[in-house]
């Protein structure tokens, strides 16, 4: 179909649209026109990610100039492969109306361990060890090595990309995860290295947000990215919590002990390196001396380390003298290490800033802020010259010196936290030093800064004011988008009470309230016998979980609930989750049905849909406040008070209803899906909670659906879902939630979709 | 810290918990019972590598490595007598090196490296700069005076948060009261109904918090002077370094009109331009004005841009 989006021409690969996608591509476009950012919500299910593509294509053919390339930054390996997809059925249309061949280049970026097809090095299981063993093949010094000793094993695919493959730029087309594989297994480049040298000239790079955001790796992936890029931040409710912990450091006993290790081979490697190769010690000195910056810094494979982000007139100053030589800065290392061990050695917790940190470790050790600061880029500096090839191991020591120099760097934003045991075992010690961010606008400040637009979009986004302010950016758009339906197929509600008339409610005060448990467990057992197919429960804690299936196993009720459906728990365990959820689906498909218990924030609830009959009613039993007793937390809540005026209850509030959001709308998935969505907390009731959802989910709360008891709830669910199971044609939709072209043309459907998106 | 034993007695922490361990400035250890027992004369020598000890130089040990302890005491030592800061150096380079000399020190006298010579070098460093060390004796270096005001700011927020919080509670306590007393008398006298009453007490409780909203203050931080310098910042009073560099010449503006030359000012009434203009009149002569000026002026507006670029 080909659509006129505000004097634009664009492609849309299907024959029907719905109206909220229509409405959505204009908000796109003008959002692109203004050159600035955007915040965009709509529901999942609604096709976000077709209407984001053909539009900043459509886009990028019209105006080459004014948008060269396309970020797109999602959260998982499997959701960078949809997105793919989706492109190339995008492309494979435009091919097919233009007939003119294609000159798109697209390829999707993730780490070494999907890339790699080294023969023993893509055999190893953890990202890090392939890593390590990668960078041990294709370090510049073990080729220069080479060189004169063939003997050293080197990686002959890197090898070959080095020789060729820059020179002959990859074809166009579009290149996913596998397709890059192939590719690189019929020329014999590496895919990685391709990849990574791709994305320079790419029109649409698919990635992971740590690509953009994780500064570390930022810095070497996309830092050659030009200004006029358009980066699209999808499933992004998430997006400040992955900034902060990007920006964090937690610091272990067993770190130290390791990194006391790396510093032990440093030293001893750097007096072996003394006595037979003292010119190399020399030359880096020499260097740092002048204050150069490394020539050979553009090598893509030695940029393995890189620093955390220091302000650009740092990194021009020369190395402070103090760390200047090896021996002295192994030696400032290890009073650094001590310090932190005698910091880690306490009995009750501290709290501090960064500055009190620093002038505690000036009186106690005299360690300047200066060379602190200088710690992260120094130590690469020495690993490069020491031409340690096995540099997975340094990872405590690297640590560490991110730590220092984020800790020198910013006095605000930051608090470090000292805990001698976890709250939940006072009596076994185990300290960490938490050096936590609580500003997320640190880590992706310069995303905002650096790029013409940024789109933050996803299913839920409510209130969609709280993001700019944490986030600390001005967009020039805040729209929500309400799904369009022919059939009303989504159904809250707000369970209140038991049928005894006993509030239900997570609380903190009646958790544990003999009769609170037994009314959810009632509420399930009732649900069970209602529901076809699979129902999706979820608690708000993995304890609050255990407790409660403990307790319903003694008052009998789950034995009630299994003789109507199977029961499947998720547990911490990734292998048994994923176990439990391969069952969970099989017992679906058998007809019988089945109970998927699992926890808001667990795996379950961010990455998994429940489409069709997988999910046909969702159960959130209570309210998934996050864990208020975190002394983090409670750091962070301060910071967002003082800085960004937020209050701690609208941000906690606000924070659990995202999550319960996102929990419930794991079961819609599409306009011909349906299910019940029951909140089972007479706290969702209330106007502050309620009025946080996600715009298409509070339209249909209907007053009628609060404060429900549990046979009303039944009632219901009973006739909700007796009507959704009429059958369900295209034809029913079209014209109200599915368009034609002439459909969309007509003058009133127009005036339709001009409502459908709500400023913020 | 289990493993860590005293190297005399092979006394544990894990065996005698409330061990303490000391240390001396040769860097070894040894616990503090073995100290009370082997140095009861006040000094003696170190049982593992025969330095001279004092007793009263034993102090208890901070790290888990007893170097590191020694380590930190002579640097101490040598900071107090190597204390100039950067602005004492004319460039940063000269700085970095003056830091690479103390490094040197330090590690020299931890490591046992050329400790003669080495104390001589400090001895007639100490020599050479007795002022300058004894002038900066009392300064924070400008990092240090950076973390301070850090630090105060700091102080300063939390203080004024609380005071705030504080006088914001006792505020509407007092208010909430007021209103209540207020709310009872309108109930005695008043002769309108009581659902009035109470609607208007609402009202009027919203307008208090409102106004309380408002009222915060803020409370001035004290300690910087009026141009916004810290109060107690020190000032450098180093020589500013000669800086050589081309001086500058001047050369007269020159500016292509793309027209006929304009004559001069002072040949305006000679070829008679003066002639059209007004002439000035006293009072406006008063100012500096001459017609000559605006004449000046109107020709070169008229003969800018006449030929043909």
């Amino acid at each position: 179909m080909k659509l006129n989006i505000d004097g634009l021409l664009v492609y849309f690969p299907y024959d029907y649209i719905y109206p909220e996608q229509y409405s959505y591509m204009l908000e796109l476009k003008r959002t692109l026109d203004a050159k600035g950012h955007g915040v965009l919500e709509m529901p999942s299910g609604t096709g976000k990610t077709i209407s984001l593509l053909s539009l900043i294509v459509a886009y990028q053919k019209a105006y080459p100039l004014e948008v060269t390339k396309l970020v797109y930054c999602s959260r998982t390996v499997p959701e960078i492969e949809k997105v793919v997809e989706e492109l190339r059925k995008l492309m494979d249309y435009y091919t097919k109306q233009t007939k003119a061949k294609n000159d798109f280049l697209a390829l999707a970026l993730s780490s070494r361990k999907n890339l790699c097809i080294h023969p023993e090095v893509s055999s190893l299981r953890f990202g890090k060890e392939v890593d390590g063993k990668c960078h041990s093949l294709t370090a510049s010094y073990i080729r220069a090595q080479h060189h004169s000793n063939p003997s050293q094993p080197v990686c002959q695919f890197f090898e070959e990309f080095d020789a060729v493959g820059r020179q002959v730029p990859i074809a166009p087309g579009i290149y996913n995860l596998d397709d890059l594989k192939d590719f690189g297994r019929r020329k014999g480049w590496c895919p990685y290295f391709l990849a990574r040298y791709a994305i320079l000239h790419a029109n649409i790079v698919v990635y992971s947000y740590h690509y953009l955001l994780d500064p570390k790796i930022a810095d070497l992936v996309s830092k050659e990215l030009a200004k006029k890029s358009v980066v699209v931040f999808d499933e992004a409710h998430n997006i400040d919590n992955v900034c902060i912990d990007s920006m964090s450091v937690n610091i272990t006993r067993r770190t130290l002990d390791r990194c006391q290790t790396n510093v032990e081979t440093l030293q001893n490697t750097i007096s072996r390196i003394k006595e037979t190769d003292a010119a190399k010690l020399r030359e880096e000195y020499r260097r740092l001396v002048e204050g150069l910056k490394e020539a050979n810094v553009a090598r893509e494979t030695d940029m393995y380390l890189s620093n955390p982000v220091l302000p650009d007139e740092i990194l021009q100053e020369a190395v402070p003298g103090s760390i200047r030589t090896a021996e002295h800065f192994v030696g400032f290392m290890k009073r650094f290490l001590e310090y932190l061990k005698a910091r880690l050695r306490i009995h009750h917790v501290v709290q501090e800033s960064a500055p009190q940190f620093l002038k505690d470790i000036y009186e106690k050790v005299c360690i300047d802020r200066k060379p602190l600061r200088f710690c992260a880029e120094r130590l690469r500096s020495l690993l490069r010259t020491l031409e340690i090839a096995d540099i997975a191991d340094f990872s405590a020591v690297t640590l560490i010196s991110h730590f220092a120099t984020l800790v020198s760097t910013y006095s605000k934003g930051f608090t470090i936290i000292i805990e001698p045991f976890e709250d939940r075992t006072p009596t076994i010690a185990n300290p960490v030093l938490h050096f936590s961010c609580m500003d997320p606008s640190i880590a992706i400040k310069p995303v905002f800064g650096r790029f013409q637009s940024v789109i933050i979009t996803s299913g839920t986004l409510s209130p969609l004011d709280i993001y700019p302010r944490i986030l600390d950016f001005r967009p020039v758009t805040m729209a929500s988008f309400t799904m369009t339906l022919a059939r009303t197929c989504l159904c809250p509600l707000i369970v209140g009470r038991g049928n005894d008339q006993v509030a239900m409610t997570s609380k903190f005060e009646t958790r544990e309230d003999f009769a609170v448990i037994r009314n959810y467990g009632n509420l399930l057992l009732e649900m069970s016998a209602i529901v076809p197919d699979g129902i999706v429960a979820f608690f708000t804690s993995y304890i609050y979980m255990e407790n409660i299936v403990a307790s319903w196993y003694e008052q009998g009720i789950l034995e009630n609930i299994q003789r109507n459906k199977l029961i499947f728990i998720e547990t911490q365990d990734a292998a048994e989750t994923s176990m439990a959820l391969e069952k969970y689906q099989e017992a679906c498909e058998n007809g019988r049905g089945a109970i998927l218990l699992s926890v808001a924030r667990g795996k379950v609830s961010e990455g998994i849909d429940f489409v069709h009959h997988y999910g046909r009613a969702v159960i959130m039993f209570g309210v998934p406040y996050v864990y208020t007793q975190s002394r983090i937390l409670k750091a962070r809540l301060e910071y967002l008070r003082d800085q960004f005026q937020i209050r701690e209850n609208d941000f906690l509030t606000f924070d659990a209803m995202r999550h319960a959001a996102q929990c419930v709308g794991r079961a819609i998935r599409g306009k011909t899906d349906y299910g019940l969505m029951i909140f089972a907390d007479k706290r969702y009731a209330r106007a502050d909670k309620r009025g946080k959802l996600p715009r298409w989910i509070q339209e249909h709360l209907t007053d009628g659906s609060l404060n429900l008891t549990i046979d009303e709830t039944v009632q219901l669910g009973k006739h909700f879902l007796r009507q959704m199971a009429q059958p369900f044609r295209r034809e029913d939709q079209l014209g109200l939630s599915l368009l034609t072209l002439e459909q969309l043309q007509s003058e009133d459907m127009l005036k339709k979709i001009a409502q459908i998106a709500q400023q913020a | 810290m289990d493993d860590q034993g005293c190297p005399r007695c092979k006394t544990t922490k894990y065996r005698n918990p409330s061990l303490k361990l000391m240390v001396n400035v040769c860097g070894h250890t040894l616990c503090e019972s073995c100290v009370e027992m082997l140095f009861v004369r006040g000094s003696g020598n170190c049982v593992q590598c025969n330095t001279p000890l004092r007793k009263s130089n034993f102090r208890v040990q901070l790290f888990e490595d007893p170097a590191i302890d020694k380590e930190v005491e002579i640097r101490k030592k040598v900071l107090k007598i190597y204390n100039k800061r950067e602005f004492d150096f004319s460039s940063l380079k000269e700085y970095n090196d003056y830091l690479e000399q103390v490094e040197d020190i330090v590690f020299n006298l931890t490591n046992n490296i050329d400790v003669e010579r080495t104390k001589q070098i400090m001895e007639q460093y100490q020599r050479d700069n007795k002022d300058i060390i004894q002038k900066n004796k009392a300064k924070l270096t400008r990092e240090q005076e950076e973390l301070e005001e850090l630090l105060l700011q700091e102080q300063q927020v939390s203080e004024q948060r609380r005071l705030e919080t504080l006088q914001e509670e006792q505020r509407q306590l007092q208010a909430k009261r007021k209103n209540k007393q207020a709310l009872l008398d309108e109930l005695e006298i008043s002769k309108l109904p009581a659902a009035v009453l109470l609607a208007q007490h609402k009202d009027r409780a919203v307008q208090l918090e409102t106004q309380i909203e408002k009222q915060k203050q803020n409370v001035k931080p004290a300690n910087i002077f009026s141009t916004g310098i810290m109060m107690g910042q020190t000032v450098s009073f180093a020589s500013v370094s000669r800086v050589e560099e081309v001086l500058y010449v001047y050369q007269p503006l020159c500016i292509d009109t793309y027209g006929p030359p304009v004559p001069e000012l002072d040949q305006l009434g000679r070829l008679g331009y003066l002639n059209h203009v007004r002439t000035a009149s006293p009072q406006d002569q008063a100012g500096g004005y001459s017609s000559g000026l605006a004449c000046h002026r109107a020709i070169q507006d008229a003969f800018s841009g006449l030929f043909p670029s």
